[in-house]
């Protein structure tokens, strides 16, 4: 009677777990299968055909258009400039980011909810109208241009706006938040013991920081650290718009091939950023735990 | 004794009326069919419902959508389509160019005119054999007086070299900009080295690059620059916002810019095609556009006011020599003037 008793337990309190897990993952796999992996793998075979402008390709297997990307200076220097941008923005970011998330993590302000709603509050606008505003406040004749010389500091305006500096800007201010919330939630994580236990040891704030908050947080600056640089890789609105004709990066030069209906090469490039993105990221990814496991 | 109905009883009986009441209605409403039409957003798709579908084919039982999205989105997802059986869009609104590269891919009707009751008033430089022209401009020079004291005649005085950072051209009508240069230059529809080159010497000199229709106008507006090409209907709505901005027809000939529809091969409702066709041709929707977006009628029958006509139009020596694209040599060439584009001019 025991060991009945002890079945009946045992299919109530575990029923067919391979049922369970396949219900589930299975939607959300079936919705990734069908809607990425699947368009994704079409792409990939298109990046290999030949453009043709009656019939937009031609079926063929053909590695032309990924050398026509890296024997060419103008795209690699594409490349070059969406590597150099989105580094860039990561590392500004995790800087401005950093500290602003301490102090949200660490704040007992009753008003602490409201500071993350201002952090969260420019993702309730969206990238193109962002742009907008930035295309309105660094114009030749927008707000910055014409406070600065109306307070006599510039002569003629500054060309700020279809620069490089406008876009770093424009794509910061952009990925900030998913920067700031990310470590915020890794940091309240951290017991403020441990870096008080620092403290009374004789450890300065900076020591602190480097040997006990650093490596404590840096999942959070991981995972911080990856979703900006992805973003920044892939940004479409801001080079677009503030950036201006002759700045390039590469999600702008994948739509223009598709405009051009010059499907295999705008997939080839999609897959090279892809790729670009995919193989830092892991890399970093590697060679910082390593760093930090010592 | 009639037993008596519970007050759900009683509501079921009236929703049941009323339903019944509404079947005439809704059935009048879908009694031609369903027109499902491929069409740009914006102020475009507002007209076409405003002045083409409400009017004239809603009122008269057609079921009218729209399928609103870019051009390049719209003509790849006919492309996809081709080999389907049955499309989903009736009728495609497309550029001349991008008309004439659909009807090159195999993925359009030739367009049977005997269908169409206004095509006896259609212009006949606007009958395509696979497509009908809906409206039309051409590309003149804009100039801002203020900053240009010398007025230009020609496309050969926009694209002057002497004129250094005055020069204004617009990233997205790379394909009109270098015809236009060509022409400045001596070269033809069909041969646009020459234009190549005048445009590197004036990029040199100094030419700016805006990347959309609206940055050039802001440029205009701030006068960061003070000269270019640009459609004649767009510089009337740059006038009409206060824009100080001057156009001029080009001694060379203007290139014309036409936007008209396309029926797809495997459109499902045919019918449905050639009444939007024919519906866009009706004197007064093609009268209204003029109105609302300052192009021209594609019929003669259109009776444009003159002060208005005097603003959009073009005087019959005008329309002799307006200039029309090759199409098949853009189309051959156009990922390579784009890549000319990208690289040597823009890079």
């Amino acid at each position: 009677m025991a060991a009945t008793a002890q079945t009946q337990f045992q299919s109530d309190e575990a029923p067919t777990p391979l049922l369970s897990a396949t219900t589930l993952v299975g939607p959300a796999t079936v919705f990734v299968v069908a809607g990425l992996l699947l368009p994704l793998a079409i792409l990939f075979r298109y990046s290999f055909d030949k453009v043709d402008a009656r019939r937009i390709m031609i079926d063929t297997f053909s590695f032309d258009n990924y050398v026509k990307f890296f024997s060419d200076p103008y795209y690699t220097g594409v490349l070059a400039t969406t590597l150099r941008v989105a580094a860039l923005c990561t590392v500004i970011c995790l800087a401005m980011g950093l500290p602003l998330a301490y102090v949200l993590a660490r704040t007992q302000s009753r008003y602490k909810n409201v500071l993350i709603m201002l952090v969260v509050l420019p993702l309730f606008v969206g990238n193109a109208v962002r742009a907008a505003g930035w295309m309105t406040l660094f114009g030749s004749k927008g707000f910055l241009n014409v406070t600065l010389m109306q307070i006599g500091i510039i002569a003629q305006p500054l060309q700020i706006m279809y620069t490089e500096g406008a876009v770093i800007a424009g794509i910061i201010a952009v990925n900030l938040p998913y920067m700031v919330l990310t470590l915020q939630s890794v940091i309240e994580g951290i017991n403020r013991n441990v870096e008080e236990a620092a403290f009374s040891l004789g450890a300065g704030p900076a020591t602190m920081f480097r040997r006990v908050l650093l490596p404590l947080s840096l999942p959070g600056i991981l995972a911080g650290t990856i979703l900006t640089f992805i973003l920044g890789m892939n940004a479409y609105a801001t080079p677009v718009l503030l950036g201006g004709p002759k700045f390039k990066m590469m999600g702008p030069l994948v739509y223009g091939q598709f405009q051009l209906n010059n499907w295999p090469f705008g997939a080839s490039v999609a897959f090279i950023l892809m790729t670009a993105t995919l193989t830092l990221t892991a890399t970093a990814n590697i060679l910082i735990q390593r760093r930090f496991r010592r | 004794m009639t037993p008596s109905k519970s007050r759900r009883e009683v509501l079921l009986g009236a929703a049941a009326l009323a339903g019944a009441a509404s079947l005439p209605r809704m059935a009048s409403a879908q009694a031609k069919g369903r027109i499902v039409v491929g069409t740009w957003g914006g102020d475009y798709a507002r007209l076409l419902n405003k002045n083409i579908e409400a009017p004239l084919l809603i009122k008269n039982g057609w079921e009218v959508v729209q399928d609103q999205a870019g051009d390049p989105e719209r003509r790849s997802k006919m492309l996809a389509e081709m080999r389907l059986p049955r499309g989903t869009t009736d009728v495609q609104g497309l550029s001349a160019i991008n008309m004439f590269q659909m009807h090159d891919a195999g993925s359009v009707l030739p367009i049977d005119y005997g269908k169409l009751k206004n095509a006896g008033n259609l212009l006949p430089s606007m009958k395509y054999p696979y497509g009908v022209g809906h409206i039309y401009s051409g590309k003149v020079g804009v100039y801002n007086p203020k900053l240009i004291t010398t007025a230009p005649v020609s496309y050969k005085d926009v694209f002057d070299p002497k004129q250094g950072n005055k020069v204004g051209i617009i990233d997205i009508q790379y394909q009109y900009t270098l015809v236009c240069a060509a022409l400045a230059a001596g070269g033809k529809v069909d041969d646009l080295e020459p234009g190549k080159k005048l445009l590197l010497e004036c990029k040199k000199a100094g030419m700016r690059i805006y990347p959309t229709n609206e940055a050039f106008a802001q440029g205009l507006k701030s006068e960061e620059f003070g000269l270019g090409v640009m459609w004649k209907a767009r510089v009337v709505q740059w006038q009409n916002a206060g824009i100080s901005v001057t156009s001029m027809t080009p001694t060379e000939g203007a290139l014309a810019y036409v936007s008209g529809f396309v029926v797809p091969k495997n459109s499902p409702n045919k019918e449905g095609a050639y009444a939007y066709l024919d519906a866009m041709l009706d004197k007064s929707a093609q009268e209204a556009f003029a109105v609302d977006m300052g192009y021209n009628p594609t019929v003669t029958n259109a009776e444009v006011a003159p002060d208005l006509n005097k603003r959009i139009g073009f005087t019959p020596d005008e329309i002799k020599k307006l200039v029309d694209l090759d199409y098949n040599y853009l189309n051959k060439n156009d990922v390579a003037l784009k890549e000319w584009w990208d690289k040597e001019l823009k890079g």
